[in-house]
């Protein structure tokens, strides 16, 4: 039962929200996690059971390290100096330190087996090969979401580690927030404070919540089956007879896909925010205009956002603030000078967050590739920043002039389509092939002349209007004008216009029935 | 303080940072950004920054880190 699904969309969700407003106060977070389990169990059958598990698990180690805490505080009040008091610190500090590892690595461990084991068990077989020997690859079953829960889980056992919050006592409120329904399957990856109140709070439905709810579903469905789930036929066409293509039809799949995947991505993630808002729970934003970004650094800050914020907090700035990268950076900053230091320094955390993010969306060398990739391009832009600048002021220029505002906008561009022709490909070979092909035989003509004949004009017109009604929705967004809040906030029969016109579109253009195959959540998949 | 303002100045000289109150929330002071000054207040103050203390409360304002890094020299 996928959240963009009828069943999801008109019984599933219907029936939380009357459940929920006719239970007590009290009871109606424990609506919420039954609601939850049981859209799990429809996914992932018994499976459940582990993420059950991993809820008891991080929930056992957030009270281990406030319990070590607890007795260092006990044990430094009895303390008479400050030198004793760091001593005793010091000692309780060892403890606090295995409790993190084990539940980090217990953890990652999971996350490890389920998605990682037999990749590294094929590339080891294919060395294993030349000495005549095979391991035998592990039957594995996906838990649904497992990339999504595991990540708020060693967020939360961090947090508590570094003290940013107490642990959580009660088990039913932290397994809750590690499976809430909406978000179980693509995100947005939260932090405990995000919604953890407002999930167990129990404040009963109100209008304006559940408006705005709806409001961001029905936008999200069109997004979703209106234009990507169309693209969706193109893209799966060009990349799956990516060798019958080339030239200008391999930039068309790149930008298509491109496009397919954000408006499916941050539809889908409408759908989860909307039903969220439904239950008075505010859930982290996770796009914010992307295409708008003028570098690569800027659009991974407004692409993804949860999965960014959460590698920034957890292993960019550790790693930054980390005794062997400050020792380096301070021994640079005297031989190199600040600039190599800095420039040390980014690469040293970098390098592991895009290792990190490239293979967290799956196990395979085009993931490792598409992390590398953002890896050069932003270590290079840290190194190129203190010679722009120079460079702006030597030719008299202002970087915020708007046609180089637009210039950089469209070099982003060229840098995200490119990213994606690499994610979407079969594999990196495919993706290397698909590349260097864009050189040869570049005709515009082309397009037209071996256009795929599952894909209409009528199929075209969707795609471009739909494409179009997003990009001016967002552009007034990024200059401050709020389309949304102005529907929520106009006369009813202005409102009621709008909610049916939305309707009606995804009724009459969205691509499902006679002819169309579901199209799967991308992200779900991770 | 003054010493503060000055290393802020350094990495970024656009910025108002006697009023700014959304350094980070707003990626005035990007994640590179944070690199250097890292470096520079250790250096200047002679206090350790650990992960701990990295969130945006206490970069979001020049008064914000002000207050951490007298906290650290205390301890």
């Amino acid at each position: 039962m996928a959240i963009h699904t009828n069943l999801y969309l008109l019984v599933f969700l219907p029936l939380v929200l009357i459940i929920y407003q006719l239970a007590p106060k009290k009871a109606r977070w424990g609506v919420l996690l039954a609601a939850s389990y049981a859209l799990y169990i429809s996914f992932s059958k018994y499976l459940v059971l582990l993420l059950m598990a991993t809820s008891a698990f991080t929930w056992g180690i957030g009270l281990w390290l406030d319990k070590i805490g607890a007795e260092c505080k006990e044990k430094q009040a009895e303390c008479t100096d400050r030198k004793q008091k760091s001593e005793v610190k010091k000692e309780f500090q060892k403890k606090r330190v295995l409790a993190l590892r084990v539940g980090v690595l217990v953890l990652l461990g999971i996350l490890f087996y389920v998605n990682y084991l037999n990749f590294v068990i094929d590339n080891m077989n294919i060395l294993l090969g030349k000495l005549g020997t095979q391991l035998p690859l592990v039957k594995v079953m996906f838990p649904m979401g497992i990339s999504f829960y595991t990540l708020e889980a060693v967020g939360y056992i961090a947090d508590v580690y570094w003290e940013r919050y107490p642990a959580e006592k009660h088990l039913g409120k932290l397994a809750l927030f590690l499976s809430f329904f909406p978000q179980i399957m693509e995100g947005p990856i939260a932090r405990y404070p995000d919604t953890s109140d407002a999930l167990f709070a129990g404040e009963p439905l109100n209008m304006a919540n559940l408006n705005e709810g709806f409001l961001r579903i029905i936008w999200g469905l069109f997004k979703k089956m209106v234009v990507s789930d169309r693209l969706s036929y193109l893209t799966t066409h060009l990349f799956g007879n990516y060798k019958d293509y080339h030239g200008s039809f391999i930039i068309l799949a790149a930008i298509a896909y491109t496009i397919q995947l954000y408006l499916e991505f941050s539809g889908s993630i409408d759908i989860v925010i909307g039903s969220g808002k439904m239950f008075g729970v505010t859930l982290p934003e996770n796009f914010n205009q992307p295409f708008s970004a003028q570098s690569a650094a800027e659009f991974w800050r407004r692409w993804h956002m949860s999965l960014g914020n959460w590698f920034k907090n957890y292993v960019f700035y550790p790693i930054t603030v980390s005794p062997m990268v400050k020792n380096w950076n301070k021994t640079a900053r005297k031989k190199y000078g600040k600039y190599w230091a800095m420039v040390g320094t980014s690469a040293m955390a970098l390098f592991p967050v895009w290792v990190a993010t490239g293979i967290w969306h799956g196990a395979g060398w085009k993931y490792l590739f598409y992390g590398m990739y953002y890896f050069v391009i932003l270590l290079f832009g840290v190194a190129m920043e203190p010679i722009k600048e120079k460079n702006y002021a030597k030719m008299g220029l202002d970087p915020n002039v708007w046609w180089l505002k637009t210039l950089r906008i469209l070099k982003t561009w060229v840098i995200i389509f490119t990213g994606e022709l690499f994610f979407n490909a079969v594999n990196l070979k495919a993706g290397f092939h698909m590349f260097f092909s864009i050189f040869g035989n570049f005709h515009i003509s082309s397009i037209w002349k071996y256009w795929p004949d599952a894909i209409t004009t009528g199929d075209v017109w969707a795609i471009c209007v739909g494409s179009v009604i997003v990009w001016i929705v967002g552009f007034l967004k990024e200059h401050g004008v709020d389309v949304r809040g102005k529907i929520l906030n106009a006369r009813t029969p202005y409102k009621w216009s709008v909610y049916y016109l939305i309707i009606f579109a995804i009724l009459l253009f969205g691509a499902y029935g006679t002819g169309y195959q579901p199209v799967d959540l991308i992200y779900a998949g991770f | 303080m003054e010493e503060l303002l000055e290393i802020l100045q350094d990495i970024d000289d656009s910025v108002d940072y006697e009023n700014e109150t959304a350094l980070i929330d707003d990626h005035i002071l990007d994640s590179f950004g944070i690199i250097t000054l890292i470096s520079e207040i250790e250096e200047h103050f002679d206090i350790e920054v650990d992960a701990a203390e990295m969130t945006p409360e206490n970069f979001n304002s020049a008064a914000a880190m002000w207050k951490m890094i007298q906290r650290l020299q205390e301890n």
